[in-house]
């Protein structure tokens, strides 16, 4: 079953807010200051099963050693928030076969 | 019958919950089929100011509409711009849309408004309506009426 975000900050508290109720701009400066490597992605292209919400291009992290990634999350009462969460070795690699660059 | 996609952002802000009854009234009495996408506080909002449905007929939970449009679902995208999250959502929905949009932007501080205007008009081709606006939905509902007078 593929890995969906929605349920995963639902279900575990595997995983750190890094920033919230934030902007946009300031959620994917902090992706990209925290973050070893960046995926960049369009507004509504599906990672870890949900559509990301954003400005493009919208950066995703990804911290190998740690096996993590650092994605923004918007909510519209909540503004936008940077989760970083562990997943598997596939999902980052569909992840990076995301990159629009 | 062409089809319009409202969507709000957090119902916080006064104006937001007039304005789309008014919206949906409008642009049904022109003949569009009308699906307002929201959170479920804003629904609710909805739900208690048009209990009959009258004006209002299809309502969707934001997030699921999200997961579920594609590319021209919609003949027109209409959204609420009032916080940056907002911006957000509006961009993505124009992303995968890509239909003829409409910004309703509208916000008492000017440098947000600003702000929030150039998100939209760096990232999309959508027509703007910005207004320094809060309480008072009437500002807004003016130039949303010419604006839809030459759809």
């Amino acid at each position: 079953m593929s890995f969906c975000l929605d349920n995963y900050l639902q279900k575990s508290d595997n995983y750190e807010i890094l920033a919230s109720q934030a902007g946009f701009k300031d959620c994917a400066m902090i992706i990209r200051f925290k973050s070893d490597e960046i995926v960049k992605v369009n507004p509504g292209d599906e990672v870890l099963g949900v559509r990301v919400i954003g400005i493009p291009p919208i950066p995703i992290g990804i911290n190998d050693e740690k096996g993590t990634v650092l994605i923004p999350y918007t909510k519209p009462c909540h503004g936008t928030s940077v989760v970083e969460l562990p997943i598997d070795d596939e999902e980052i690699e569909k992840i990076r076969k995301m990159n629009i660059d | 019958m062409k089809k319009v996609l409202i969507l709000l952002g957090c119902p916080e802000a006064p104006s937001q919950t007039p304005l789309a009854v008014y919206a949906s009234y409008k642009l049904s009495y022109l003949g569009y089929d009308v699906t307002i996408a929201a959170n479920p506080a804003a629904i609710k909002l909805l739900k208690v100011s048009d209990p009959e449905e009258i004006y209002v007929k299809n309502m969707v939970n934001i997030d699921k509409c999200l997961n579920e449009i594609k590319f021209h679902d919609y003949d027109l995208l209409v959204g609420f711009v009032h916080k940056d999250a907002a911006a957000s959502f509006f961009v993505t929905f124009y992303h995968i849309l890509q239909t003829k949009s409409i910004a309703l932007v509208f916000e008492k501080n000017l440098d947000l408004l600003e702000e929030y205007v150039n998100i939209i008009s760096e990232n999309t081709d959508a027509q703007i309506i910005a207004v320094k606006a809060y309480h008072n939905p009437t500002p807004l509902k003016i130039k949303f009426d010419k604006v839809i007078e030459e759809l």
